[in-house]
């Protein structure tokens, strides 16, 4: 049987029949969690895989898990090392194909918000290299 | 009591008109009432968080995406 699957973004005349790569950031209230948002993002928008909301994993939405659960693989990209968005899709029995944490990229963890835009190509390009 | 309301969810192509049949024969197998509902437009499927077709929900929850449900699994959630 074709299980094959295609991401509805692709705005393709039907959403069946390819795969996808499912991208969860932690989004975090920190400056590490702002990026793993901003790098996901580029990801997306690199046609690397599809961003996915991981707020909705642990509220536990059913189309956001069971939208996760059809992917042909996940990438998790967690900005400290409290690891939220890896323990998330943990808890709902998600299996993570890559798991990405930004702190162990010579990046520290502080408060700020605001991101350069130049440190997100930076880290982006990093992330790339991982997967 | 109000009817179960069940929504396919898919723009239109061989597999979303398949999961339709299958869920109207699961329908008819377990003699519930039930509307059933196609749904195409790509927000209205995104609302559900929905990211990949087809997909199938029943009273508000989604319960399969990304593939075609079997008849049997399709009853099993209209008589829970």
């Amino acid at each position: 049987m074709d299980n094959t699957v295609i991401p509805v973004s692709e705005k393709a005349k039907c959403s069946c029949g390819a795969s996808i790569i499912g991208i969860f950031p932690c989004a975090g209230a920190s400056n590490v969690g702002q990026l793993s948002n901003a790098i996901a993002v580029e990801l997306h928008k690199k046609g690397t895989g599809n961003m996915m909301c991981t707020v909705g994993i642990g509220g536990k939405r059913s189309g956001l898990l069971k939208s996760a659960e059809a992917c042909e693989s996940i990438i998790v990209i967690d900005g400290c090392p409290v690891n939220c968005a890896k323990a998330t899709m943990e808890e709902a029995g998600i299996p993570i194909g890559k798991h990405i944490l930004l702190t162990d990229m010579d990046i520290k963890k502080n408060k700020e918000l605001d991101l350069d835009p130049s440190q997100v190509q930076e880290f982006l390009s990093k992330v790339e290299e991982m997967l | 009591m109000n009817n179960m309301k069940i929504e396919i969810l898919g723009t239109g192509c061989a597999k979303c008109d398949k999961t339709k049949r299958f869920v109207e024969e699961a329908v008819a197998k377990a003699g519930v009432d039930a509307e059933i509902v196609k749904v195409e437009d790509m927000d209205d499927i995104i609302a559900y968080g929905v990211l990949i077709t087809p997909a199938v929900v029943v009273d508000g929850d989604v319960k399969i995406v990304g593939r075609v449900p079997k008849v049997e699994e399709v009853i099993e959630w209209i008589t829970q």
